[in-house]
């Protein structure tokens, strides 16, 4: 029942992506797939609406906050904004997952010597 | 309570949700337009992009809910939605749950009150009962003497307090109209034993106990009634029984001690028993066994703890008191609740046994029911688990619409059970101990609750192990499932399990029945039709008094005979007494022992028992003449096997005031009149004549060709004229003492045939829906035989002969029950043995006969299918 991520990212991976775009500028959720697909380079299969259970997560967490606007383009939409918690949230997310990153890349790194 | 506030705010959420879905598709669809895709294009790409819609926003709106409860709340609400579609299926499932539940409910009120609640005193379950042990035969537990006691008291060191007591009656005079009270001599420490409090002055002394010295504490009630509840009736004397006595305490409202159906209205110390008035007080008789003990015991005993102990004391005293105390070198303790409810204990267990078959009967049916609706809606849950409904999820729907179906069965259940309590309990008259204290109370609410529970794990497993291996493709196939119906061989077990039951509650209601039948008709000896008895306690003279009150009895209107006895006959009450009998002289611990009855002059032709041999006792017979006993026809045969009784000479332990024992000649044999209701042989008994043993207090037996109780107030006036100061008891006809010894065999017959009746009712219509629903089934079937020719008693042969084969299955299993039924009621049962064939032919004609009746609708309309119409149907 719960979201089912795509298998090529881990858990929370999707959450801490949408959280640092958020960090850089609000932005309402059609703009902020469209961010992350260039920003990684079309390298990460994503699947648009997965974006949407993540968000409702990270509302319900008071991580982000939400408001309906209407765009540059005239277009009704809800611009998704970062919270303090949200920040420091990422932030502890990101330094765990460069540990994890650094602890994995030691490991592999093993093998080359 | 952050959930709460979402609940409210969540139905925001969701249209959020959705819309900004709608946007990011519309934002996209756009997108895709101006890099030059087609508007359909564009559409099927967005839609492909973002992935599935439906499942997605569910998910989203997933993380706002507070899933386990709401997912039960749904399912409730959606069981509750199935069971409205269908309600024929909903009221006939709650009404046999209902029925189920209310039957067990109020018989385990019953049980709870009567057995598993404790005893109404502080720490209760420390209060130990002590007897002797008899070990004579088969070991039996008997009452205790003064001396015994007092060495039981002296030399343990297992108990806080041990406490004697005794029943007596007295009268209350010099206070308005005589009044009589129900009373208990008992030693000092009553109330310390029983951890209570007098709520006004005090309990009794230890020095109280001495000769003389006259004390009571009265009852709250009698406080109340007789003395306006004036607080300085303590201190106060009062007359009672004529002799001055001192108030020195009144018991705290709703105190009774011992717990019996009457309430007790007043104690006294031993002391009246020291000043007993005959040649050696009963206090110092070692085989004056009259005494009920208990006991608190210390902190850190155990019972089996102060068993040894006293085992070891009643054996020295064995020893040292070989007369006396020889055949009781061991005591018998129990816990006062066993001690008190013991008896009740195997009729409530049995009836709580039949009920729970009663409920499995129930069971049975439901689950069938439910079965049926299953395999009806094999193709619904076919199509959720096709469309990805979890299996998890269907199981819990399922598993959620049992629980749903037996909480309102349960509930209902519950308050039949409180109406139909108000019903039953009378019935059990005073034979079942603590029975004015049934209600239903947390326990029992629990016991049903969980009971339900347990119910629907029953019933409701049966559907969810359907669904568990659901044949997807073949249950989507139109009709496929009209001729094979995996279902149909457990609906068919377990019809044939409810027939079984059915026949298991049927026989061990007949049996039940049958032994009241024997027990209400078997020759009593005597003939309680017309018969009248009352108490009166005269306090002097009373050899005189109860002459001279037979004389005037006799003068009123519409009595034929008058005359004393004690005890009566039938009240459960009996006097045992051993005897030496002269031609063979025994130790005293070897003599025999019967049941004695103290009688006046006319009493056999007043009872309408005859005479055999002999003659009856006449006005001579009094302490100045030869001492003379008449024995029944048991008595006898029994001690006097192969020779006459008549002329023989015995010498029982009975004495009167200070003269010792008396060898007495027999000169009278009567006909075995009943003395107790419960032996199923004739019970030995010897008779005395009154005058040559006047102990106090006879009750007197009128026989009177008028309604008894019309005389009533004839005899009140007669006594009243005799002395003014003697209060009127126990005025009963000796119909009613019968009606009330059999009330608790009545109470199971009722109960126990109810159970059967219902069990059978629900057997019936169970057989009957089954067989209803195959032939709705077998429409196609039946109307393709019935156009290749089939007649229609052909049709209705197919319905019968499956309905018998039901029955006759279920009478093959049933019949080992109710033959193990038959053993475990054996104790129970009167005059018919455990496993009657004529019984259980009756009982089995009965299980077909009902068989036929659940058929013959089914079949009837089986016979009318019209075959043009089934086939087209299809």
């Amino acid at each position: 029942m719960r979201t089912k991520d795509r298998k090529d990212l881990f858990p929370g991976a999707l959450e801490m992506m949408i959280l640092q775009t958020l960090k850089r500028q609000p932005l309402h959720g059609y703009a902020l797939v469209q961010h992350i697909k260039q920003t990684s380079r079309d390298l990460l299969q994503i699947e648009e609406g997965s974006l949407y259970p993540a968000l409702q997560r990270m509302l319900k967490e008071g991580w982000v906050k939400a408001n309906w606007t209407v765009s540059g383009s005239g277009r009704r939409v809800r611009v998704y904004e970062l919270t303090p918690a949200g920040g420091k949230h990422l932030e502890r997310e990101v330094s765990d997952f460069e540990r994890m990153l650094e602890g994995i890349r030691l490991v592999l790194s093993l093998g080359k010597l | 309570m952050n959930w709460i506030r979402q609940l409210f705010t969540r139905r925001q959420l969701e249209r959020d949700l959705s819309e900004e879905i709608q946007e990011h598709i519309d934002e996209k669809v756009d997108a895709l337009m101006e890099s030059g895709l087609s508007r359909e294009e564009a559409a099927a790409k967005a839609r492909r992009e973002f992935g599935n819609i439906t499942l997605l926003t569910e998910q989203g709106r997933d993380v706002w809910r507070w899933s386990p409860v709401e997912d039960f709340l749904a399912d409730i609400r959606f069981a509750w939605r199935q069971l409205r579609k269908s309600p024929a299926f909903a009221v006939a499932g709650v009404l046999t749950l209902a029925l189920g539940m209310g039957v067990n409910t109020a018989v385990f009120s019953v049980v709870n009150a009567v057995l598993l609640r404790p005893l109404s005193y502080p720490q209760s379950e420390r209060l130990v009962s002590v007897k002797s042990l008899d070990v004579r035969g088969e070991p039996h537990p008997t009452d205790l003497s003064y001396p015994t006691f007092f060495d039981f008291r002296r030399e343990n060191k297992v108990f806080e307090h041990i406490v004697s007591y005794r029943d007596e009656e007295f009268s209350l005079t010099g206070t308005g109209d005589p009044l009589h009270l129900r009373g208990e001599i008992v030693s000092w420490d009553l109330f310390p034993v029983l951890g209570i409090q007098p709520s006004i002055g005090r309990g009794f002394l230890p020095e109280e106990e001495r000769s003389g010295q006259r004390v009571v504490v009265i009852s709250h009630q009698v406080w109340q009634e007789r003395f306006g509840g004036d607080p300085t009736v303590v201190g106060r004397s009062v007359r009672i029984d004529r002799q001055p006595q001192t108030i020195v305490g009144v018991a705290p409202p709703g105190f009774t001690f011992p717990i019996a159906s009457q309430p007790v209205d007043m104690w006294t110390t031993l002391s009246r028993d020291v000043d007993s008035g005959t040649a050696v007080p009963v206090t110092e008789q070692r085989g004056a066994r009259m005494l009920n003990v208990i006991g608190r015991l210390r902190d850190g005993v155990t019972i089996e703890q102060a068993q040894a102990q006293m085992d070891l004391i009643a054996a020295s005293l064995a020893r040292q008191y070989p007369d006396s105390n020889k055949n009781t070198p061991r005591t018998y303790l129990r816990s006062e609740i066993e001690n008190l409810t013991g008896n009740a204990k195997p009729p409530l267990l049995i009836l709580l046994a039949a009920a729970g078959l009663v409920l499995l009967v129930a069971c049975g049916n439901v689950a069938n029911l439910l079965l049926m609706r299953t395999a009806e809606r094999a193709r619904e849950y076919a199509v959720r688990t096709a469309i990805g409904a979890g299996r998890a999820r269907l199981v819990r729907q399922a598993i959620t619409e049992s629980l749903t179906l037996s909480t309102i069965g349960c509930t209902l259940g519950v308050l039949a059970a409180i109406g139909t309590i108000r019903l039953i309990l009378p019935l059990a008259g005073e034979s079942l101990p603590r029975i004015t204290e049934v209600n239903i109370d947390g326990r029992v609410l629990l016991f049903s609750a969980a009971l339900a529970a347990a119910t629907s794990l029953v019933f409701g497993l049966v559907p969810v192990l359907r669904i568990i291996k659901p044949q997807v493709v073949e249950g989507l196939k139109e009709g496929s499932d009209t001729t094979t119906d995996r279902g149909e061989g457990l609906r068919n077990a377990l019809c044939v399990g409810q027939v079984a039951l059915g026949l298991v509650l049927l026989s061990i209601a007949g049996l039940l029945i049958a032994s009241f039948h024997t027990m209400l008709n078997r020759d009593l000896g005597f003939q309680p039709a017309g018969l009248l008895s009352f108490g009166v306690s005269p306090q002097q003279e009373q050899i005189t008094f109860y002459t001279r009150l037979g004389e005037k009895l006799r003068n009123l209107p519409g009595v034929t005979s008058s005359a004393i006895a004690m005890p009566l006959p039938l009240i459960g009450s009996e006097m045992t007494v051993a005897f030496n009998i002269q031609d063979r002289p025994a130790a005293p611990a070897e003599r025999p022992r019967s049941n004695m009855a103290i009688v006046s002059p006319g009493y056999f032709r007043t009872i309408g028992a005859p005479i055999i041999q002999g003659r009856d006792f006449n006005e001579q017979d009094h302490l100045d003449s030869a001492p003379v006993l008449i024995v029944n026809q048991a008595f006898a045969r029994k001690f006097f096997p192969g020779e006459s009784a008549l002329g023989k000479r015995i010498e029982p332990g009975a004495t009167y005031g200070a003269a010792g024992t008396k060898t007495r000649e027999i000169v009278g044999i009567v006909g075995n009149a009943k003395q107790s209701l419960f032996t199923a042989d004739p019970d030995p008994v010897y008779y005395f004549p009154y005058k040559q043993l006047p102990w106090c207090c006879p009750s007197v037996l009128v026989r009177s060709q008028l309604p008894p109780l019309s005389l009533e107030s004839d005899i009140r006036r007669t006594v009243a004229s005799l002395d003014k100061q003697l209060p009127l008891y126990r005025v009963r006809t000796m119909e009613a003492l019968f009606a009330r010894g059999m009330s608790q065999s009545l109470f199971l017959v009722l109960l126990l045939g109810s159970f059967a009746a219902i069990a059978l009712l629900l057997t019936v219509t169970g057989l009957y829906g089954l067989l209803a629903y195959s032939v709705v089934r077998r429409t196609r079937e039946i109307g393709l035989r019935v156009a290749l020719g089939a007649t229609p008693a052909q049709v209705r042969g197919i319905v019968l002969r499956r309905a018998m084969t039901f029955v006759l299955i279920g009478i093959a299993i049933g019949l080992a029950g109710a033959v193990a039924g038959g053993h475990v009621l054996k104790t129970a049962l009167f005059g018919v043995a455990p496993y009657s064939p004529l019984l259980l032919t009756i009982a089995c004609l009965v299980v077909v006969f009902a068989g036929a009746l659940a058929a013959y609708l089914p079949a009837r309309h089986a016979a009318s299918i019209d075959p043009m119409r089934a086939l087209r149907s299809e």
